[in-house]
């Protein structure tokens, strides 16, 4: 993968550019230090492989379904309308 | 409950004022289903049967939380016309108790701001002077308790966005432990700071309602059982020993002279009934809000990737899938969304990201860590809630830098996952009060002593 992916595509935000006031605060973490001792690497927001939840299908109840159909931006002859997927 | 009044005509009367309310709290009412739900308690008072601490207070919902059947826009056009198919969890325990929904509420975009004015429906106005701004994420809710035109809200605080508009409108809002309450049906900013609280305007208040939203949620993995708060432990005042403050905070010249005075004269004043204290060193403030800012827009990239109009939101049709995605988000997000997605992508992708997120990270524990030692020492550590007083309405959307440092005081303790509440007192903005992880009864402990002290 040698094709550099700007900023505007990784958005998927047209015109999108990097912010002068944003890369002031990235200039602060790059300045800052950093500890070499063992912190924990961030465990503290680490989930117990013994605590997850059942694997398992639930049912959406129908009004749930009919919502999720009514907020379908585009319907046409009782189909929903997607962007054409194939292409290029 | 006396009869004096009916839940109807309450419900009614907090509608009207909501609905005639020039301070922009507003997103949409919820009337229908408001008075529907007045009329079953009033049935139910008038047969006799008892009724539950909660059952028929009105309160209000900020914009970001699922109800189901109920436009949730998190205030942006992307949304403007999106239905939630669900209910949030903590939502639905405050039905479930009979607590009576009105609103959803005016706020920041996504919660990307600090003074509800990235918002499609109008900045929102200062509760005590409407030049100025309400606060934010939060601030239709926090403006919406001020003005009682809700008993009490429940914001989404990701780094300090029911503390700032809490502080800035003189009322009580609570930052739990992070998962102590479910994000289930939260939309998402940062995940791993994002936290829902209850703003109203007393301590008792806040405590029956963190009771009623908290608990393990299985919809939400990184929640954990609690026990609930008892009435006599939230009064408990002698339970606090020590008290730290981090004198960095104190010191800068960011702080301006009169929260300063007032604060360390809160500190006299606890000093002289007894209680240790210790001032301590903290991370400086532009380290602070750039660890936290980064890790939250690296997060909020990750999550809004799912909003490109494909299956729901203001979908705008482009030439192809791709195009169709960006003219969708680029037409609908916000100028300081973009800023803060493009921002989040930045940090992640190669090249930056050992550089920027993983230092972030490495910061971020170093933070915890100080936490760690700090409570070693201390039971309870104060700061200010802000450094100044609320802006201008239009000043904050001028300087986004100016925005960002003014969460200098909230932004840690987000990252350290702590419970933390704004008390409206001490300082113009309120006293910042904060505990070890778990430790949120403490807080209402010291909050109670703040208030008979102050």
């Amino acid at each position: 993968m040698s094709k550099m992916m700007t900023v505007d595509i990784l958005s998927s935000i047209k015109g999108a550019k990097e912010s002068d006031t944003v890369s002031k605060l990235f200039d602060v973490i790059k300045k800052a230090n950093t500890s070499t001792s063992n912190l924990g690497n961030n465990s503290n927001n680490a989930l117990s492989l013994d605590d997850l939840r059942e694997d398992v299908v639930i049912d959406s109840s129908q009004i749930e379904k009919d919502i999720i159909m009514e907020n379908f931006p585009k319907k046409k002859d009782g189909y929903l309308v997607v962007a054409k997927v194939i292409e290029e | 409950m006396n009869k004096e009044i009916s839940c109807t005509d309450l419900v009614q009367g907090k509608l009207d004022l909501l609905k005639t309310n020039t301070h922009n709290t507003v997103n949409s009412l919820l009337d229908n289903i408001a008075l529907d739900l007045a009329k079953k308690v009033d049935a139910k008072i008038g047969n006799g049967e008892e009724i539950g601490l909660l059952e028929g207070i009105p309160f209000g919902i900020k914009d970001v939380y699922m109800v189901q059947g109920t436009y949730t826009t998190a205030s942006s056009d992307l949304l403007k016309k999106y239905k939630s198919p669900y209910t949030a969890t903590a939502i639905q325990k405050l039905l479930a108790a009979g607590a009576i929904p009105l609103v959803k509420e005016n706020c920041d975009s996504f919660g990307h701001g600090s003074s509800s004015e990235n918002t499609i429906f109008g900045a929102v106005k200062n509760a005590i002077n409407p030049d100025l701004v309400g606060g934010g994420s939060s601030g239709g809710s926090a403006v919406n308790v001020a003005k009682d035109y809700t008993v009490f809200s429940i914001g989404g605080d990701t780094g300090g966005s029911i503390r700032q508009p809490a502080g800035y409108n003189n009322v009580y809002g609570l930052k739990p432990t992070y998962g102590r309450i479910s994000r289930f049906g939260l939309m998402a900013y940062a995940s791993s700071t994002d936290c829902v609280g209850p703003i109203a305007k007393s301590i008792e208040d806040i405590r029956i309602v963190l009771n009623v939203m908290s608990g393990k949620d299985v919809k939400d993995q990184t929640t954990y059982p609690s026990e609930k708060i008892s009435k006599e432990n939230s009064i408990a005042i002698d339970e606090v020993k020590s008290v730290g403050y981090f004198k960095n905070f104190i010191e800068s010249d960011a702080i301006s002279p009169e929260i300063k005075a007032d604060f360390l004269r809160t500190i006299d004043k606890i000093k002289a009934k007894g209680i240790a204290i210790k001032e301590l060193d903290f991370f400086e403030s532009d380290t602070l809000v750039s660890t936290y800012y980064t890790l939250a827009m690296a997060e909020t990239a990750s999550n809004l990737s799912r909003l490109d109009g494909t299956n729901y939101g203001n979908r705008i049709e482009g030439d192809n899938l791709k195009d169709t995605y960006s003219i969708t988000r680029s037409e609908n997000f916000s100028e300081e969304t973009k800023r803060r997605i493009v921002g989040g992508n930045q940090v992640l992708s190669q090249g930056f990201s050992d550089e920027i997120y993983l230092k972030g990270l490495n910061l971020r524990d170093q933070i915890a860590a100080n936490f760690e030692k700090d409570f070693s020492e201390v039971d309870i550590i104060l700061s200010p809630v802000t450094p100044n007083t609320p802006p201008k309405i239009g000043d904050s959307l001028k300087d986004p830098l100016a925005m960002y440092l003014s969460d200098a005081y909230t932004v840690g303790f987000s990252l350290g996952q702590l419970p933390t509440l704004t008390a409206p007192q001490g300082t113009a903005t309120g006293i910042q009060i904060t505990a070890a992880q778990n430790n949120d009864a403490k807080v209402l402990q010291f909050a109670n002593f703040l208030k008979q002290l102050i």
